[in-house]
Order: C-alpha cells, then structure tokens, then sequence
C-alpha cells in the first residue's frame, strides 16, 4: 500500500522545521522530519497497511487511519518499536468512554496521560524511576509527544482551535511514564485492569497536572496515605469535587513501608475511598459558599469505588514523595487500558 | 539536496453543511433548546423563553438538556428536534 499523504521536497533542515512550524504542525519543538522510508519502517513494525483503520473520532467524525500516527510518532522521535504503543493508545483514545473530543476541548485543560505495562516497557528501555513524571526516560518521551502530536495535526487539537483549555499544564507536551513493575511486589495496575501477565498494556486517563506531596516522618501505612487524601481532598474543593478515575503514583521510599506492613494495592484502594471524601460545606473554607447552597451536609466521595483508583508503583528510589493525578472532570472520560499488539477478550 | 517529507495533518474533505431554512417569523413556531446542561444555562434560557413568548409569539418553547455537556446530543435528542421549527443550541457556563 503507498503513502497516501501529500509529499514535500523541501531542501534543507531549518527549512523543514520553519516549514512544519509555520503551518501549526508541531508543539513548538523541532521535530524529526517524517520521510516517507522511516513512517514505512514503522508500517512495517507493526505489520498494518497504511490505510489501516484505527477508529473514528465520533465527534468530528475523523477517520484514523495508521499512517497519520506514523507520520506524528517519527515527528515527535518515535523508532518503529514505540509504535505498538502508539496505536495501542489510540485505540484506547477511542473508546466511547474516553469521550476523546470533550477531554481534549475541555476549558478544563487536562491532558491524556499513558501508562505503560509489561514486558514491551524493558524492551523500550522505559525507565519508571527517577524523574518518572518528568523526562525519565526517552521512550516515554516519545510517546506521550506523539500522543499530543497526533491530536494536534490529526483532530486539529491545537491551543485555541479544538483545544479550548482555560490554562493546559505541561502534561499537555508529553505525559507518558511506566510502572516499576521490577521494583514492586504489588500486582500491576494493567493486571488489575484484566490485562494477564506477560501482556503489554497501556492505560490512557484524561488527568490534571500531578500534585506532588511529601512525608518522611512517619512509617505507618494509613498516615502515610493519610497525606496522599489531603492532596486528593484538596483537589476536590479546590477544582472538582466530582469522583472520577485518580491515579496515585506511589515511589519505593512509600511503598516499601506499605508493602513491608502487608498492604496490597487493593488495601491502599480501599482506605483512600473510605478517606478521600469532602462535605459539600467544606466548599465555603475555599470561598465557593455561593455552590453550598441547602446540600452542606451532603458528602462526596473521589472514587465511586475502590477500583477508580490507580495505584502505581514509580519513582526514584529515595525520598518519602508521591503524587496524586487527577481525573479531568469527574466520570466524563473513564480510563482505558489496552493491550499492546494482542487482543484480550476481543471477538473472534 | 531535498528531503521528502509527509503531511501529517487528517487531510480528509470534510463534506460542507448547509444552512437550514431560514424562518420568516417566530410567530406560532416551536422552538427547541438544546441546554449543554451547565448551571448557568437555566436563567439564560428561561429569560430566553420569556423574550419569544413576549416579543415573538411562539407556540412553544421546549427545553432539553444534553446527558453529558462534553458530548455530542443523544440521537433521540436529535430526532425529538426534528419536530420543531427552529432550535437554538449553545454552550452556557
């Protein structure tokens, strides 16, 4: 099958670049020229036809097709072995309960954040511990530009156009990271979603900038995770009180004590939900009394269950940090995992 | 030397719509609001409703909600419309 997309002679590298940046077709970073021999390299990793299609956004009604994501991942320094993982999030992306246009047209300003699971994360090279929500690694880099790449030039999700965020944060250039599955005896957040072992997944959430929080003084799970139901708390009052799909991200310094005193990811689920809970009339401490209205003593929950949290085990090996990601907007955009080059529970 | 190199927006045609009808009078029309569902879409489109039945004479007003602000109408939203006159749709804050 040949490249459907319109070709451009273009003579030199500052050329290239001023000639992508001037039509919008880039974050603001220089990009890897996409040539026609590096997308097929990538067509060809993942054994798809260039006209393959992924879905269609319903929204716009945009077909996806598989060279489009080729041509945004060799932009944002994708090689063809991060492309399973490309299209593994797309199709994940368009699944009705990402809801994908209003996540990423949202005044809210979210972002999509991936995860990565399993073995295809060593072979990438993913690293999941220092600086795992920032550039940890290449590959997670990679990625989550490619992500946002390919909204931009495929759904037109540029700032101003179909991207109507109020303020955006910086997830919104690349937010892409893995669990240190290596690191943990805890089950995998991807195994926890229904993916089996040895499968590679990605998760996509529709998440607000992580919100960092920190104790070194205590050792003892539920004060432990007594901080980490301040952040969420805090989050409900002072953005959304709404429950939806939080992520925690849990660095070994945290998890050793919890593992050590025998919790599991589903303990750590559990006591955030019976804990991360406001009462509407905590709104009038944060000056939204205008919202309490007759429903004071009504209270919220973050999660509607226990499994709306994702707990993930990552992060440099010292220090007492984590960082809880919040949902974009309650349950407006569920998260979505997928696996990577395989079909779990698909039909035949 | 050159460098070929692809384009890597959607490039599909996107078919134009085009404009329905447009209605010589309100007067004794339906008329149909399709609410995103936000808060401060009441008071706007119930202050809306008084100026058509006031200074327009429509029949009637109907007033519909979205189930998710973030999506597109339901379908049987879509299809009830098809029933009205002229419908007015937005996004209230």
């Amino acid at each position: 099958m040949q490249l459907q997309s319109t070709s451009y002679d273009l003579t030199d590298s500052a050329d290239i670049q001023e000639f992508f940046h001037s039509r919008g077709w880039t974050d603001g970073f220089p990009i890897v020229p996409p040539t026609p021999e590096l997308v097929q390299n990538c067509l060809e990793w993942v054994g798809m036809s260039a006209d393959q299609l992924i879905g269609v956004e319903p929204v716009k009604e945009r077909a996806i097709v598989v060279e489009k994501l080729a041509i945004n991942a060799i932009m944002a320094g994708c090689l063809p072995v991060h492309f399973p993982i490309v299209v593994a999030a797309w199709n994940a992306m368009l699944q009705p309960q990402f809801l994908l246009h209003g996540a990423t047209a949202s005044t809210g300003g979210c972002a999509v954040l991936s995860i990565l699971n399993g073995p295809i994360r060593l072979e990438i090279e993913a690293k999941a511990e220092f600086d795992v929500l920032g550039n940890g690694a290449r590959a997670t880099s990679v990625i989550g530009r490619a992500l946002r790449l390919g909204l931009i030039n495929i759904l037109n999700v540029s700032p101003g156009a179909i991207d109507r965020s109020t303020l955006g944060h910086p997830g919104k250039i690349s937010y892409c990271l893995a669990e240190d599955e290596e690191g943990t005896n805890w089950q995998s957040l991807a195994q926890s979603r229904g993916i089996p072992e040895q499968v590679s997944a990605i998760t996509v959430v529709a998440s607000g900038a992580p919100r960092q929080i920190m104790n070194e003084w205590t050792s003892v799970p539920e004060e432990i995770l007594d901080t980490y139901v301040a952040e969420i708390r805090a989050n409900m009052l002072n953005y959304s009180i709404w429950a939806g799909d939080y992520v925690i991200v849990i660095p070994k310094q945290h998890r050793d004590y919890l593992e050590a005193a025998g919790w599991s990811k589903a303990d750590v689920a559990q006591y955030i939900y019976e804990n991360a809970r406001v009462k509407r009339s905590e709104w009038g401490q944060v000056g939204k009394q205008a919202v309490v209205r007759d429903k004071g003593d009504v209270t919220y929950n973050a999660l509607m269950e226990p499994k709306n949290l994702l707990v993930l085990a990552a992060g440099g090996p010292a220090g007492g940090f984590g960082a809880i990601i919040p949902p974009w907007l309650g349950t407006k955009s569920r998260a979505v995992t997928m696996a990577i080059g395989a079909c779990v529970n698909c039909e035949s | 030397m050159s460098l070929q190199v692809l384009n890597p927006t959607s490039e599909e045609v996107i078919e134009e719509c085009s404009l329905a009808k447009r209605l010589s009078t309100l007067e004794g029309a339906t008329v149909g609001f399709i609410s995103n569902g936000k808060e401060g879409t009441d008071r706007f489109f119930s202050s809306l409703t008084g100026v058509l039945y006031e200074q327009f004479s429509v029949a009637e007003v109907v007033l519909t909600t979205k189930s998710n602000y973030s999506a597109p109408a339901d379908q049987t939203l879509i299809d009830e419309a098809r029933d009205w006159h002229a419908v007015v749709t937005g996004v209230g804050d």
